[in-house]
């Protein structure tokens, strides 16, 4: 009976698809967070009778044919890169970045991660660092005696000092793009890794050509609308009943067939 | 004279398989671009009589797989590399195989800046050529034709292509079909939607009514099938009491 475990796949990828929708509806508030959806596919056909086979001596061919399909799989789980809309803070290091480009990271192990989460602090030594205390590259430092900090939309860092008047600029934020942004390698903490389907890094100054600009003061909030995934919940979980359905009429004919000799 | 019991078996064979059929269809319920599917069945009529002066034994068996290539509908993602195709039309796909066709217009872009599908195969656009994004430029806006432009430059157009016999496309699992020798050509009348993904065409309350059908069916035969044997049983016993 190939129908039950046809059923057993179509659960398997609602259930799939009930978890990516519960981690976008938890990421709802994460700073910088893109939604994530999963992608079905049919599995393989099965040739019962093939379409183009002869059906007679004089050449007449079989027009359709029979293929019964095996169920359906996850094609794959991606992120959709669409912006998220900016969400004033009032703090001056929070940097929400409007177009392409990821804010890089270090990492303890030195590898460097990428993220657009911008909520940004001062660490110890002054230095700009993620609220995870990893430092933004290129490192940014901020004398202790500003009293001021300005970022500009192409990256500048200007601070202003007490008894100056004019700003002084400590440092340039760069962006780095990838082509293929899907293939970065999620890790946790809003951080991603570059893997062999991203492709290399693109670095640039904020505001160039295939870059976004970075706005001070604002954060790029989640773009998971509650909306969408809660109907896309709606759906899933049918969907999950309606298989489970198909195991049950699958398991009444079974049962059928075994009391047809008593 | 089991024929009956014959005829209940092939009844049984092809409901099993409709059955089938209708669990792919609901496991599919949210594929993109998914066609639904259903078995035709027709009652063999080249049996010949067994005896003179009787009615032919007439199986029953499947012919054939259809698929309602019908519309499904589009929904909106806002995912600017979606695609979905109004009207009756493929995407083609180049995989190691040769060319493929589909319509899950979820595309994506790989490290060489290629247009792909989500299994990675390039996407074809007019004329055969893959279709290369400058990732440095504006982002990718694709017209109701399949004109995909950066800002002011067009970078390639994606084709649909159409066949003369749809039943003849054998589905070859991903979301592909093989057009088996089949030469595609150009639909001209589609029209290309970017931000939308074209949902499975099942209905799933259709669907579930087949199942009942298909069940309730299988029961029916089985009642025959287990009468039928009553029936020879009580004949075997009461010839043997008259003997």
């Amino acid at each position: 009976m190939r129908a039950l475990s046809t059923a057993a796949t179509g659960m398997a990828a609602q259930q799939l698809n009930v978890e990516t929708i519960s981690n976008n509806i938890a990421n709802m508030n994460t700073v910088g967070f893109k939604r994530q959806r999963a992608e079905f596919q049919d599995l393989l056909y099965q040739n019962v009778e093939r379409a183009g086979a002869q059906s007679s001596d004089a050449g007449t061919v079989v027009p359709t044919g029979i293929q019964i399909g095996s169920g359906v799989k996850a094609g794959s789980v991606y992120r959709i890169r669409e912006q998220g809309s900016l969400t004033q803070t009032g703090n001056k290091l929070d940097v929400a970045i409007n177009g392409r480009g990821f804010l890089q990271v270090q990492l303890p192990s030195g590898e460097t991660a990428y993220t657009r989460a911008g909520n940004l602090s001062v660490n110890d030594t002054g230095q700009v660092v993620t609220s995870d205390g990893y430092p933004v590259l290129p490192a940014v430092t901020i004398p202790q005696n500003a009293s001021d900090i300005t970022i500009s939309k192409t990256g500048q860092v200007q601070i202003t000092v007490p008894g100056q008047t004019t700003t002084s600029q400590v440092g340039q934020l760069q962006l780095a793009s990838f082509f293929n942004e899907g293939g970065l390698e999620a890790t946790g903490g809003n951080l991603f890794l570059q893997s062999g389907a991203s492709g290399s890094p693109n670095v640039g100054q904020p505001g160039q050509t295939g870059f976004g600009t970075l706005q001070q003061g604002y954060t790029e909030a989640s773009n998971v609308d509650a909306v969408t995934e809660i109907t896309q919940l709606i759906v899933a979980q049918r969907a999950y009943e309606m298989n489970s359905k198909v195991v049950n009429a699958a398991d009444q004919m079974l049962s059928t067939t075994s009391q047809l000799k008593s | 004279m089991d024929n009956a019991l014959y005829v209940g078996l092939s009844r049984q064979v092809t409901l099993q398989r409709s059955l089938d059929v209708a669990a792919n269809n609901l496991a599919n319920v949210d594929t993109a671009g998914f066609k639904v599917e259903s078995l035709m069945v027709q009652t063999d009529a080249e049996t010949p009589r067994s005896l003179p002066n009787t009615q032919p034994i007439k199986y029953v068996l499947d012919n054939g797989l259809a698929r309602n290539f019908g519309q499904g509908g589009l929904e909106a993602t806002s995912n600017p590399l979606d695609v979905g195709i109004e009207g009756e039309g493929f995407f083609t796909v180049q995989t190691a195989n040769g060319p493929r066709y589909t319509r899950d217009g979820r595309f994506t872009i790989d490290a060489q800046n290629q247009l792909t599908d989500h299994s990675g195969n390039p996407v074809q656009g007019d004329g055969g050529s893959t279709i290369t994004v400058d990732p440095q430029k504006a982002a990718l806006s694709i017209a109701k034709d399949g004109t995909i432009s950066q800002g002011a430059t067009k970078i390639g157009k994606l084709a649909a292509s159409r066949f003369a016999n749809l039943g003849g496309l054998k589905k070859q699992g991903d979301n592909l079909y093989d057009a088996q020798g089949q030469t595609p050509t150009a639909a001209t009348d589609v029209s290309l939607h970017q931000g939308m993904v074209e949902k499975s065409n099942v209905q799933p309350i259709l669907q579930i009514t087949n199942l009942i059908a298909i069940t309730r069916a299988y029961e029916r035969i089985s009642q025959m099938m287990s009468q039928t044997e009553d029936l020879s049983t009580s004949a075997v016993q009461r010839l043997g009491k008259a003997a």
